[in-house]
């Protein structure tokens, strides 16, 4: 989930709190406000950041080394020392700045506190160094990202409703605002929302069977007190016009719109659910402890563990059939191979007993 | 799951303590962008702690909190999101020494507010000198 993309908790927060600890002078407060002696456990997309600082490279001359070690985890866009930065003796301190934010977090994961050269180093992010654009970028990344990883939830809804949709869109000039309720779970909810809800505002006394459009949300009761707001709010719908056949459909359209992204990303996505699966699998079958949950992790990248795999399950009855499928076909071939030799070996045993053994 | 532990615990933990754990926020920050835990958020009242926790001495969380509130703007919750004092609020942080609260600032100010928002509160923080204290250095 979002939260376990906390990449750390006590463990980055001690180590920003030794930084600290290593007489922090005055000076150091314009550069890093992060470096506080309060210790930072939960890392927010507003800690995390391209750039990393890297303190405790020793001074002999070795920035080529180290930023070819730090370039094993990902494209470096910028690097350079920080000499004005307050360093210990005989070490330096360097910036580097990663073209993503994902290799920059493997990075420090990875070199953070480990030898180089015979001294320590330790790494931290470097978010005060971002301009402004690149703070927009990494917060939309983020929410992309979550979008993305939530979609895949609500595609298994949207699915469902997309055939629903066209159904309704001939069905009827209502049925559009009953699968509109249910899109309260995808992220189209405010389009949604604020579409329907102001159509049925402005749309006065339309047919009786609009006035249901207010039951079918799941929070309708909730929202009551903000409908409020949808009067004031900018609403998308102005041009509504009632008793038009017209107003629904270009609504429904935009709304199936998404949905058909929605889908089309939902087909390549399966492939991807499946290899995941079958990697995990993999993991489980070789290692007792989970550490092939780590490399998912580092695969994926901000964890979002639980919610992806629920919908593996639901999802992938078809894949686990082939995969059972395939399974049974390379069981049956070698059944058969084995069952083939043992009338031609069966006086021969030695060689029955070495085929065991493998 | 953590989550569904935190997130029915959130509406009664924020009123508790106006000084949010620097946890706390950050946790926030972390998970309102799901669409569930965005929804429940809102449903709750969970925008007002969050724009509390911009008042916070503790610079940490009144970052997480602009961040928060970023990812809870809804075309619902705008109005609160949005509202005078905390365009006013982000328009001083906007102009603040510390980098990543002035970029964070900066981006609230251009991507969530409405240029008539921002000139509202600009000519308000002209005559009013009392407002949300910047956290401390």
């Amino acid at each position: 989930m979002a939260a376990g993309s906390s990449s750390g908790t006590g463990g980055p927060g001690d180590a920003c709190r030794h930084h600290a600890q290593l007489g922090v002078c005055e000076s150091r407060a314009k550069y890093r406000e992060g470096r506080r002696p309060r210790a930072v456990k939960v890392y927010t997309v507003n800690l995390e950041s391209r750039y990393l600082l890297i303190q405790g490279v020793p001074a002999l001359g070795v920035m080529k080394e180290l930023v070819e070690q730090f370039a094993l985890y990902g494209a470096i866009e910028e690097y350079h020392a920080l000499d004005e930065y307050p360093a210990e003796q005989f070490t330096e301190v360097y910036l580097i700045k990663f073209q993503k934010l994902q290799c920059a977090r493997v990075a420090k994961k990875k070199m953070d506190e480990r030898s180089f050269f015979g001294s320590l180093l330790h790494v931290c992010y470097a978010p005060e160094f971002e301009t402004v654009q690149e703070t927009r970028e990494k917060l939309q990344d983020r929410r992309k990202y979550i979008a993305k990883a939530t979609n895949q939830r609500d595609c298994f809804v949207s699915k469902k409703e997309g055939p629903k949709k066209t159904v309704s869109k001939i069905s009827g000039r209502d049925c559009p605002w009953n699968t509109s309720g249910q899109c309260a779970a995808s992220n189209w909810d405010p389009s949604c929302f604020t579409g329907s809800q102001g159509v049925s505002h402005n749309v006065g006394h339309p047919s009786g069977n609009r006035h249901q459009s207010p039951l079918i949300y799941p929070h309708g009761n909730n929202y009551s007190e903000t409908s409020g707001y949808f009067g004031q709010s900018t609403s998308p719908t102005p041009s509504v016009q009632p008793g038009g056949g017209t107003p629904p459909t270009p609504l429904a359209q935009q709304r199936t719109a998404p949905i058909d992204n929605g889908l089309e990303r939902f087909m390549p996505r399966t492939t991807h659910l499946q290899e995941r699966k079958r990697k995990r699998e993999e993991g489980n079958k070789f290692s007792l402890i989970g550490t092939s949950g780590d490399k998912t992790e580092v695969v994926i990248g901000p964890q979002l563990p639980e919610i992806p795999k629920v919908d593996m399950d639901d999802d992938s009855l078809n894949t686990s059939a082939t995969l059972i499928r395939n399974k049974l076909k390379e069981v049956a071939d070698s059944v058969s191979r084995t069952s083939v030799e043992k009338p031609e070996s069966s006086a021969a045993k030695p060689l029955v007993k070495q085929r065991r053994r493998i | 799951m953590f989550l569904a532990h935190l997130v029915p615990s959130y509406p009664f933990l924020l009123p508790l303590s106006f000084k949010v754990s620097l946890t706390l926020q950050g946790g926030l920050c972390n998970l309102c962008l799901d669409k569930t835990n965005k929804d429940y958020i809102l449903e709750a009242n969970g925008v007002e702690p969050v724009i509390n926790c911009l008042s916070s001495s503790n610079e940490e969380t009144v970052m997480s909190a602009v961040t928060t509130l970023m990812y809870l703007t809804t075309p619902q919750s705008r109005q609160q999101t949005t509202a005078l004092p905390v365009v006013e609020c982000m328009l001083r942080f906007s102009l603040s020494a510390n980098r990543r609260l002035s970029n964070l600032a900066t981006v609230f100010l251009e991507d969530y507010c409405t240029p008539p928002q921002v000139e509202e509160a600009r000519n308000l923080s002209k005559h009013t000198a009392v407002g949300i204290p910047l956290p401390k250095d």
